[in-house]
């Protein structure tokens, strides 16, 4: 086998995110990751170029976008030659785009790559319950006008034409992933304090990125929109403290608000990796190399939390890689909710779930605050599905970009009881 | 591959395929617009005698045509051949001639159809028309409309009698009236265009489909076809005449007119509308008001061609939130900038966020646009948005110390490139610049109130500045969709000096007991687009008796103006001035009867004209077409007169 190819992250593009039903309330999925992947395409000249791959994903998806990556790279004007590839693994979509590209780039079957991923819940298809649906089809495929009278008729209930809109719950368990998030809250004993105070980091690390012009290059406008709409400088827990409980509002234990938990959001984001010839023979730059990537899953229906997964995905990445906590600069840990962040630091220190669960001797120990989500995250942005990943990783590559010899470390749980995680390091 | 039929002239390609669809684009030569040109018009006839062969020896299912430029479909015919083409001994046969060509485009027994992207206007449109489908881009950029009305004419290619027929009487002539612009959405419920796609790619293939299908384009309903019946047509007729009479009247804009009563003879009978078209358009053409408003149609279009190829701009930073600092900053965030507006606290700053959230509730229909353009502009007391911006405006008060103090701030903070800008309406550039390290940094913009309103920024160079910092501010105003006229650095630049005689001439007039109601009417009559006074007070009296003084000019103490100004009647801003005001308008008293008002309007808007010739003469712009189009954007001077300049040459002021 020849030697592994560096895996450079040239650089990323997304559109900002909005809250569910606002700015991109007249958008589709398609729409968005194809202006996202337009404003990449601008901002490294790649239109009309092919690329040798993009994979990109949605987790809320129309049936009519059946390959949305194919799709909204030729709206977004790459050359047709560019194959589109869909994937989908929740939250982590867009971060596994990236690791499968990576692991082409540095094998050799390819020298460049987009990865990228789009969610909108404003965009979401409603459809017929199955009996209806099932109705429709056999109407379809009959072959005479009393037989699709028949196909019609024959036992039908109104009850059948109640739209059904898309669920984000947990399949297995019927439950969303608020309500099994205060389970692992109240598993780990994770305060409601803990959780506004991240929420709160969250919101101002994120303004204060901002307002330092960390977004600029990395964000392109959408529908009017020149910055997320979710982001508030003025976050702190007076405010947090007021809010009520979101997914458990009677037991009298509910932790988790709307302010320490993501909101539902639109929005894409896009990231372009490279081999380092490629990227040298464009002229483009290399921000950081994208080293090491894991996926893993839990036992979630069986009484591990839900949203734990990326601890062992972590534990893991790690261990091939032979390094442990003390080498990692920064922590870019997805907040999909505060308890989720916290439950998993208070895992990777606890010996009895680290003995267990990740089948380790010791500790992977404590991590210093202050490396933690230093630009804000998924509180503050935002979180559509799907493009969280791509745009956690294209942060952490700007981030690393503006220091030498630093190393971060990327997780994020998603749903179906399972985490992506990735190592990126400086290039300089 | 087989290619059976494929011929390629200076204008348009045209082959057919595998299944006998035809596929013809037209991609007009050196420009990156699409023009319908005599020429090109003549290589179509041609081609269309060839589909009409291979459309009898069934060699031809039907055709479907697309455009070669990324930019659009046809923008319209060729307005650079209009002067030419004015000639009674030329343009009836030349109009008759297309008129043919579409009929038998329409009488074609095989499926013509259109596919639009970007623009597809005037000639254009009336081209798409004459086809028997027509399927469109739903895109941002897809623009569909009649701007004939503002080059002094109406659709000539049988667009009057075409488009009532898909869209109905009464929206068909409202476009044409208006010259509005339709975007996809607006064209497909207005029934111009039968089917909307999502991307470009797609219009060749549904265009396959509406050929193989025959699908043909239905007309509008009996009930829009209703409103030019024999009963309402004259009501219909009068109301559009009273709608046009409040923006243009009759002696100086004849066209809108001369459509509505070929509407009132042949509204109910598309066919006879467009045979009656001819007659009616041709005496339009060569009459001195389209003759002028193609010299500023064309003077327009060359302010856009100052621009720098390339130069891109999506951080602003104005600094002083006053009335120009504030209106500025919300035109460039309605405009798509980000915007950080900077002042000494939130309490200065948040009326011109007020004010910013009207004009956008104003624009925009949707609360969430709104709310998207409020997320533009954000309040930056601390001055964070300095080294990030890529232009940075100050519009604080008229003191020298003051704006020097500013720019040496900022100056050790920019981002390389940035632009560096005054809003300033009187201190000379140099003087300011003085203070910088780089003095030729700073440039002018002159943006004028009301900033919403107003389309000129005179860009002002001082004699530090190179041509590419001029370019490039040009540019800015260009992106933010103004018209930049490059003034030297002078006293009042243009606008303001030619304006101040004029008002101050017609405040002397009251003065001395004239009726300032008479006077105001008279400017309104001679082609202005507010009287002088009611100008001033809209200006604010205290901002006038500046500049004027500014420009040398005296104010006497015991002058009612400087009365006024003493008692705190401002204007507008103080619901009282010369007039009152009441809910933003003025209100005035009886006109006292006048013989000739356009007369008394010639006498008043002379020293306006005068002054422009002074102008020239010193060089303050390069040249009198610079000029005129300067005056016409900056005062509203009366365009069909093609600016002050021109109207004296013609000896009309």
């Amino acid at each position: 086998m020849t030697e592994l190819k560096r895996v450079a992250i040239v650089g990323s593009a997304r559109i900002p995110f909005a809250r569910g039903g606002t700015a991109y309330a007249d958008e589709t999925n398609l729409s968005l990751l194809a202006t996202t992947l337009g404003g990449l395409a601008d901002k490294y000249g790649l239109k009309g170029e092919k690329v040798d791959e993009v994979i990109a994903g949605a987790v809320i998806n129309h049936s009519r976008d059946f390959n949305i990556a194919r799709e909204a790279l030729l709206d977004a004007g790459f050359s047709p030659r560019t194959p589109g590839t869909t994937l989908q693994i929740a939250c982590g979509t867009s971060l596994q785009a990236a690791l499968v590209l990576a692991g082409k780039i540095a094998s050799g079957q390819i020298d460049s790559g987009v990865a990228a991923g789009s969610d909108t819940v404003s965009d979401s298809p409603i459809v017929f319950g199955s009996k209806f649906q099932h109705r429709l089809l056999a109407a379809n495929a009959a072959k005479t006008g009393g037989q699709k009278f028949k196909a019609f008729t024959k036992g039908f209930s109104f009850g059948e034409l109640t739209p059904v809109a898309p669920s984000v719950n947990e399949p297995r368990t019927g439950m969303s992933m608020g309500q099994h998030c205060e389970l692992m809250a109240r598993e780990w004993g994770i305060s409601r304090r803990a959780q506004d105070e991240l929420a709160a980091a969250s919101h101002q690390n994120a303004a204060k990125a901002y307002d330092e012009g960390f977004h600029d290059d990395l964000l392109v406008q959408c529908a009017g929109l020149v910055r997320d709409n979710n982001v508030r400088a003025d976050s702190n827990l007076d405010k947090l403290s007021t809010l009520k409980p979101s997914f458990d509002k009677t037991s009298g234990h509910g932790t988790l608000t709307a302010g320490n938990s993501t909101p539902l959001t639109d929005g894409a984001s896009s990231v372009l990796l490279a081999s380092e010839e490629w990227a040298k023979a464009r002229g483009l730059p290399i921000l950081a190399y994208l080293t090491v990537g894991r996926v893993a899953g839990n036992d979630f229906a069986h009484g591990d939390g839900l949203l734990m997964a990326p601890t062992i995905a972590v534990s893991e990445m790690l261990d091939r890689a032979g390094l442990g906590f003390a080498d990692i600069d920064y922590f870019e840990l997805h907040e999909a909710f505060a308890a989720q962040v916290l439950c998993t630091l208070k895992a990777w220190k606890d010996p009895t779930y680290c003995k267990d669960v990740l089948g380790r001797d010791s500790v992977l120990g404590e991590i210093d605050p202050a490396k933690i989500n230093v630009k804000g995250s998924s509180l503050a942005y935002g979180h559509p599905f799907a493009a969280t990943g791509a745009r956690i990783l294209g942060v952490t590559a700007k981030l690393l970009s503006e220091q030498a010899n630093k190393r971060a470390l990327i997780s994020v749980c998603t749903a179906g009881g399972m985490g992506v995680a990735a190592l990126v390091e400086s290039a300089a | 591959m087989i290619a059976p039929q494929a011929t390629e002239t200076k204008h348009w390609s045209f082959h057919t395929d595998i299944e006998n669809i035809g596929w013809l684009t037209i991609n007009s030569p050196g420009g990156s617009v699409n023009v319908l040109s005599r020429e090109a018009i003549m290589e179509l006839e041609t081609l269309v005698a060839r589909f009409e062969d291979l459309a009898n020896s069934k060699e031809l299912v039907g055709v479907v045509l697309l455009s070669g430029k990324e930019s659009g479909f046809i923008a319209g015919a060729d307005v650079a051949e209009f002067d030419a083409m004015s000639d009674f001994s030329v343009l009836p046969e030349a109009l008759r001639r297309t008129h043919a060509l579409f009929a038998r485009i329409e009488n074609l027994k095989i499926p013509f159809v259109a596919g639009i992207h970007g623009f597809c206007l005037g000639g254009g449109l009336e081209l798409a028309l004459a086809c028997h489908y027509r399927i469109a881009v739903n895109d941002d950029k897809t623009r569909v409309g009649f701007p004939e009305v503002n080059l002094g004419i109406f659709p000539g290619f049988g667009g009057t009698g075409r488009s009532i027929r898909q869209a109905g009487p009464v929206d068909a002539m409202q476009i044409m009236l208006t010259g509005k612009m339709l975007k996809a959405g607006a064209a497909r419920g207005l029934n111009l265009v039968d089917k909307l796609v999502r991307h470009r790619d797609m219009l060749r293939w549904e265009g396959r489909k509406a050929v193989l299908q025959n699908r043909k384009s239905q007309p509008a309903g009996f009930a829009k076809r209703a409103m030019a019946g024999p009963l309402l047509r004259d009501y219909v007729a009068n109301k559009m005449r009273e709608e046009v009479g409040k923006k243009a009247n009759r002696v100086n804009y004849p066209a809108p007119y001369a459509l509505i009563e070929l509407f009132e003879k042949h509204g109910n009978d598309w066919q006879a509308m467009v045979r009656g078209e001819v007659d009616a358009f041709v005496p339009l053409m060569g009459s001195p008001t389209a003759t002028n408003l193609r010299r500023v149609f064309f003077m327009s279009e060359g302010l856009k061609k100052q621009g720098l190829k390339g130069a891109k701009f999506s951080r602003v930073h104005v600094i002083g939130a006053g009335v120009m600092g504030g209106d500025i900053a919300a035109w460039c965030a309605y405009r798509g900038m980000s915007v950080t507006l900077q002042d000494l606290d939130m309490a200065r700053i948040q009326p011109a966020l007020d004010r910013a959230k009207k004009l956008f509730q104003k624009r925009y229909k949707k609360k969430r646009e709104v709310d998207a353009a409020m997320l533009r502009l954000t309040a930056d007391p601390q001055g964070n948005g300095v080294p990030r911006a890529d232009v940075i405006i100050e519009a604080v008060v008229e003191n020298l110390e003051v704006k020097q103090s500013i720019f040496s701030g900022v100056e050790g903070k920019l981002k390389p490139g940035a632009i560096l800008a005054t809003n300033t309406s009187s201190i000379e550039l140099e003087r300011i610049a003085e203070a910088l390290k780089e003095p030729g940094r700073l440039i002018g913009l002159h943006f004028f109130n009301p900033v919403a309103q107003l389309p000129l920024v005179e860009v002002i160079k001082s004699k530090f500045n190179s041509d590419e910092a001029i370019g490039k501010g040009a540019s800015f105003a260009l992106a933010i969709g103004k018209s930049p006229v490059v003034v030297k650095s002078a006293p009042g630049f243009l606008v303001n000096r030619v304006l101040m005689p004029y008002m101050l001439g017609a405040v002397e007039r009251v003065e001395r007991g004239e009726s300032k109601e008479l006077l105001d009417a008279a400017a309104v009559a001679f082609g202005m687009p507010m009287g002088p006074i009611e100008l001033m007070d809209t200006v604010g009296l205290d901002v006038g008796k500046s500049v004027a003084t500014e420009l040398g000019h005296a104010v006497p103490s015991d002058s009612k103006f400087a009365r006024l100004i003493a008692e705190g009647k401002l204007g507008r801003k103080t619901n009282e001035g010369f007039y009152k005001w009441e809910n933003g308008k003025a209100v005035k008293g009886s006109t006292p009867p006048h013989a000739d008002l356009v007369a008394l309007g010639r006498e008043l808007v002379k020293p306006l004209v005068d002054m422009t010739e002074v102008v020239l003469s010193e060089g303050v712009v390069a040249n009198a077409d610079l000029a005129d189009v300067g005056v016409i954007m900056g005062t509203g001077f009366a365009p069909f007169l093609g600016g002050p300049l021109r109207a004296r040459a013609d000896g009309r002021a």
